[in-house]
């Protein structure tokens, strides 16, 4: 049985677990015979059928490894609670922050971008140069002789989608750039 | 290796005052002498007075004492020892630091942080004050007309009420008082937390009493409760829902209606019995058990005895009719309704005072009147064995009529001879 399969090893004995959970052992069977302990429903076979999600949370409640449940006194958990809030809002601030940054980055770079559209007075033409998407991913860079803005970063080919397996025709050995 | 003890141990000695040390202390300087000169002035002077002053009475803290003597000693005084015995020997032994200034240090930089942020918090209501003073003062012409600076404002309103509770949400000790029931409703934090726990179980019971019994839409087509209700008879408190004895209701119950928002306000109070039965239409009518208007609640004054509202006053319009259910009728519910005045303006009496008991129509009184449900309680009663005598105290008649249902017709069939039933033999 499956439920047998996940017993754990190191239960505990009946005699370690607490009242209030005893509810989720199985029920013993009750005598009926003075000559058996086994009750006849049991014994036909036809016993009754524990739900198999209870069977699992009785064996994790009670697994050497599931920590035990978190019991603070009163004022303890009301230092607990106030270093939380504090994390909380710490944790927010520094996200506001970077919120803000990233904001400012981008407004900065559109800004650039503008003048460099309108302002210049060349028609554009520096605009349209620096908007070239070409070798950005790969190439050599600029001052080896690359093309106009190239920065020997990673090849475009290399920014496949991650995935959780391997692919399926294993590593290229032989591969090599174009 | 006792040079960290030593380093450490000063640091603890301010934070900590055992009270048994001091104690210690203040009792060998009063009793014993450690000079033997200090003993002969002490000698000199006795002799001079002809009286030696009593010795002062010991100090007893209700928080602290633990024998049963210093108890004994206590109740002289005519007060009692505070909590347990178990509990006030702990408080004597710890060390007595408010919370706030308990020694540890990820605690106390957390509290630096929270503090940091309030006082932020604090500059940013300042700043909303200011802009909406700004708005208020400019025209309405340069802000898109009347309603949008309207709407403007009560958005920005809305924004400074949000801040104040931000303000203070954050902090442990606003947090344990509003736990220990000792919350000021004046502050916008404390009725935002009861308001919250409000929602969190009692109000969702209320309602589920009402949409259960049909109050709603019985009595009205909709409520949206925001003021909590609750009921007690003298000191009886009842549940939403629950059967009262007639001999418990006969005397008026004590609201306790708590607002969540700030300010005073005027409210009407109606006590509506929503099952009268009635023979003529071989149905059900509805009676005014009391009815009260301009009454004053505040977040603070909740206490709402109906006892107060007597016949002949100003407020009273209907007195309180003890609630009673005729023997047969089906169960009465009493339901309670806290109105809320539009624009706080009183209800003009006049126009309440013709008012009867019977037949009273709830949406009636809502469509004639500048009033909005705000609250409401539910209880039941039915006859018992006190409703007898309850009535006849009252005055009302009808305590011995007893409602029978109507036998069913018989269907038009005609019944079959009683001899072909297996076991029945006609004689």
């Amino acid at each position: 049985m499956l439920s047998n399969l996940l017993r754990p090893s190191h239960r505990p004995t009946q005699s370690t677990i607490s009242p209030t959970h005893q509810f989720l052992l199985a029920p013993t069977p009750q005598q009926t015979s003075t000559f058996t302990t086994t009750s006849p429903t049991l014994a036909k076979g036809n016993r009754p059928r524990i739900d198999r999600r209870i069977t699992l949370i009785r064996y994790h409640l009670h697994h050497p490894k599931t920590p035990r449940p978190l019991r603070f006194s009163r004022l303890r958990a009301l230092r607990h609670w106030t270093i939380h809030r504090a994390a909380m809002l710490y944790r927010q601030q520094q996200r506001r922050t970077q919120e803000l940054e990233l904001e400012r980055q981008y407004n900065a770079m559109r800004a650039a971008c503008e003048e460099l559209r309108i302002g210049v007075g060349d028609g554009g033409r520096l605009y349209r140069q620096a908007m070239v998407r070409k070798g950005i991913f790969g190439g050599k860079a600029q001052s080896e002789g690359g093309v106009l803005g190239g920065n020997g970063g990673v090849p475009i080919e290399y920014a496949r989608a991650q995935t959780d397996g391997p692919p399926r025709k294993g590593w290229d050995e032989g591969w090599t750039r174009g | 290796m006792a040079l960290p003890v030593y380093i450490i141990r000063p640091a603890a000695r301010c934070l900590r005052t055992p009270r048994a040390h001091t104690q210690f202390l203040t009792q060998s300087f009063s009793t014993t002498l450690s000079r033997p000169d200090e003993a002969s002035v002490e000698t000199t002077s006795t002799t001079t007075t002809p009286a030696p002053p009593p010795p002062p009475p010991p100090k007893l803290d209700p928080n602290l004492i633990t024998t049963r003597k210093e108890e004994h000693l206590l109740a002289a005084t005519g007060r009692t020892p505070i909590g347990s015995r178990r509990r006030r020997a702990a408080i004597q032994s710890t060390s007595n630091i408010p919370f706030e200034q308990l020694p540890y240090q990820c605690f106390q930089e957390a509290r630096k942080i929270l503090a940091a942020d309030r006082e932020e918090k604090l500059v940013q209501i300042e700043e909303e004050r200011k802009r909406i003073k700004k708005v208020q003062e400019t025209p309405a012409e340069r802000l898109g007309g009347e309603m949008s600076k309207k709407g403007k404002l009560v958005a920005m309103q809305k924004y400074l009420e949000d801040m104040k509770i931000w303000a203070d949400i954050n902090d442990p000790m606003v947090k344990k008082r509003f736990e220990d029931g000792m919350g000021d409703m004046n502050r916008p934090i404390y009725r935002h937390l009861a308001d919250k726990k409000w929602r969190q179980y009692r109000r969702k019971i209320q309602l589920q009493r009402i949409t259960q019994m049909h109050i709603v839409p019985d009595l009205l087509p909709h409520i949206d409760p925001v003021a909590e209700v609750t009921l007690a008879f003298g000191r009886h408190k009842i549940q939403p829902g629950a059967f009262v004895d007639s001999r418990i209701s006969a005397d008026p119950v004590r609201l306790t209606v708590q607002v969540f928002d700030k300010g005073p306000r005027l409210v009407s109070v109606v006590v509506l019995d929503a099952d009268v039965p009635s023979p003529e239409t071989d149905g059900f009518t509805t009676r005014c058990h009391f009815l009260a208007v301009n009454i004053p609640v505040t977040p603070t004054a909740t206490s709402l005895p109906l006892a107060k509202f007597k016949e002949g006053g100003s407020q009273c319009i209907l007195p309180w009719l003890p609630p009673f259910a005729q023997k047969g009728s089906p169960y009465h519910r009493l339901s309670v309704f806290v109105l809320q005045h539009r624009d706080g303006k009183p209800l003009d009496l006049d126009r309440v005072k013709c008012l009867g008991r019977d037949g009273f129509s709830m949406r009636a009184f809502l469509s004639q009147h500048k009033v909005v449900p705000v609250g409401v309680a539910l209880f039941r009663s039915i006859w018992d064995e006190g409703t007898a005598r309850v009535m006849e105290k009252a005055g009302i008649e009808g305590a011995n009529i007893e409602f029978l249902r109507k036998k069913p017709e018989k269907l038009p069939y005609k019944k079959k001879d009683g001899a072909r039933y297996r076991g029945y033999r006609k004689t």
